[in-house]
């Protein structure tokens, strides 16, 4: 294996007695677009929430591009290029959509402290929200505040936001929860495209297993915070302790 | 409201304002520039508590510190006016440096009772360092000499004059502070209100920003506390506590939180109705908290906030049909 992009070196993390991860070590590859699954309460969340610094770990260390990032804070992570998504919608309702996508573009060019420059004078800025509002097919409701979509393109909005920030590798925490067909097409066209052109790299948190086994070259399985499975899909179908916690009753043999 | 009606609106504002100066007695000066002090004193405050949503009740001690900061330079050092507010405002950025580092990592509550918790230790340092701030006096006598820059000097010593000087500084804030809530930083500033968990994930640093927003109200804190100071040629004690801290949230609240001339229209309500009610009665508070009440009940979003509302009502319902 190359330099890995991200590497998580014997992690652990419990909550009073519930363990939530122990002894994760992982490795993961620029450009393959890995899923993480698992049952509920697998540890899955808590796995993003310690690579993306809401929650720090009792013990291990996390590498990202070979720099240690275990005591980081979330906004360094970000600006290094390591972004999510949020299972629940999770924008700013009373802004428009516009300057939803704005502020992590504005952020990520450290242009965010600008004081006594109009924001409307930002045209690189207003470039780039655009291009990325063409992308997630917002464009037409550049501005609608965030409140006033639907479900689905708020949670389009909420994968967008995490996109602006420019992601080297980016965690997407059930990206199609709540979707209809029409708008889970879309986000999952975005991920291939995305992941073709190579910027960014895509881990994804998902329930839904056709999501899951037509997007991932790599899949990894969590049970109660151990890493039970690793490998292609066809390896993670075949394998029996996987098949035994957690796909047995929704993959046929 | 569009953009025409908008500045015609500032504009007239404007031409009343110079015509107040020209024509008016000196009661009327006075009044006018004590709105205008109190509006510097709430806009600068409105970039912290209508954007970033943080309620502080120790802005008083930044009026303070602009007001002891300035009298300071003036016994001490030298009594140029202009001097006096630089190191009155600096003074004021300093203490809300100070200050904010410790309460920008609360909210809510928290921050509000950290926040008054420090102004009330401002408050009795200067109650007490009587050889500094003299005590309950405070500092007297502080004269309004005139305005020297280079080759000419601008006398400010009458009320006429020196209404002018807090005109220029008045209309100097209301465009900075247009322009910070207009700029990137004024739009990570609404992301903080709106959702201040996603902001870090957006790569702003939401403890950096929240004490940039609370050192800037601070800095615009200080410097009304300096033009009240040249003002009254004297300093207050009181103006460092909590019922003076309370003014600014009662200003916005009264002109809306979430609009720009909200602080401004705040302030001239404050003013004049706290005139007009003490000429009839001295329990001016009970009437006072009356008219509060009926306003935050009545106006949502503040005076402005429901007069801008109905007038974009009225717009859709004329094109409507």
């Amino acid at each position: 294996m190359k330099d890995p992009l991200l590497e998580i070196r014997r992690l652990n993390k419990s909550f009073g007695r519930v363990v939530a991860a122990h002894e994760i070590d992982l490795a993961l590859e620029a450009g393959v677009i890995t899923s993480v699954i698992g049952p509920n309460g697998a540890g899955k969340s808590t796995l993003i929430n310690l690579l993306s610094g809401s929650l720090r770990p009792d013990s291990g260390q996390i590498l990202f591009q070979g720099k240690d990032i275990t005591r980081l804070p979330i906004h360094r992570r970000i600006r290094m290029g390591l972004s999510r998504s949020f299972q629940v919608v999770n924008v700013f309702p009373n802004l428009t959509v516009f300057e939803n996508i704005e502020i992590p573009v504005l952020a990520m060019r450290g242009h965010a402290h600008r004081l006594f420059r109009s924001v409307a004078g930002e045209s690189d800025t207003e470039r780039e929200v655009t291009g990325i509002l063409d992308r997630i097919g917002l464009l037409g409701e550049r501005v609608t505040p965030a409140s006033a979509l639907s479900h689905g393109d708020q949670r389009l909005l909420e994968v967008g936001i995490a996109l602006a920030a420019g992601p080297k590798l980016l965690f997407l925490d059930e990206p199609t929860a709540g979707m209809n067909p029409v708008e889970r097409k879309r986000i999952l066209e975005n991920i291939r495209s995305l992941a073709k052109e190579g910027r960014t790299t895509f881990v994804i948190v998902e329930h839904d297993m056709d999501v899951v086994f037509a997007l991932s070259e790599r899949v990894i399985v969590l049970h109660y915070g151990v890493v039970i499975g690793d490998g292609t899909t066809e390896e993670i179908r075949d394998n029996p302790r996987v098949r035994e916690v957690y796909l047995g009753e929704e993959v046929a043999p | 409201m569009n953009r025409f009606w908008t500045y015609g609106l500032y504009g007239l504002a404007l031409v009343c304002l110079v015509g107040i100066g020209l024509f008016s007695g000196r009661f009327t000066l006075y009044l006018t520039m004590r709105i205008m002090i109190l509006s510097i004193f709430a806009m600068g405050y409105n970039v912290l508590f209508g954007r970033t949503g943080l309620l502080s009740f120790g802005h008083g001690a930044f009026y303070a510190g602009g007001a002891y900061g300035l009298a300071l330079v003036a016994i001490h050092v030298s009594p140029h006016p202009l001097l006096g507010l630089v190191a009155g405002v600096a003074l004021a950025s300093c203490i809300a440096l100070i200050i904010g580092y410790f309460c920008v990592r609360h909210t809510e509550i928290y921050f509000a009772m950290l926040t008054l918790a420090f102004g009330m230790m401002v408050f009795s340092l200067i109650w007490n360092l009587r050889d500094i701030t003299g005590g309950d006096d405070g500092l007297v006598g502080i004269s309004r000499v005139p305005l020297s820059l280079g080759f000419f000097r601008i006398a400010l010593a009458k009320a006429s004059h020196y209404y002018f000087f807090v005109l220029a500084l008045f209309v100097f804030s209301l465009w900075a502070i247009r322009r910070i809530l207009h700029s990137p930083f004024g739009l990570i500033l609404s992301g903080i209100r709106e959702n201040d968990r996603r902001i870090e994930f957006a790569g702003v640093s939401l403890r950096n920003y929240r004490l940039a927003a609370f050192v800037i109200s601070g800095a615009f804190a200080g410097l009304a506390g300096g033009l009240s100071t040249l003002l009254e040629s004297n300093t207050a004690p009181f103006s460092a506590h909590w019922t003076n801290s309370a003014s600014p949230v009662l200003v916005s609240l009264i002109g809306g939180i979430h609009t720009f001339a909200g602080p401004v229209v705040g302030s001239l309500l404050f003013v004049v109705l706290r005139e007009i009610i003490e000429r009839f009665t001295h329990n001016w508070m009970l009437w006072f908290g009356i008219i509060l009440l009926v306003i935050i009940m009545g106006f949502r979003g503040g005076v402005v906030g429901a007069l801008s509302d109905l007038m974009n009502r009225k717009i859709r319902m004329s094109t409507g049909s």
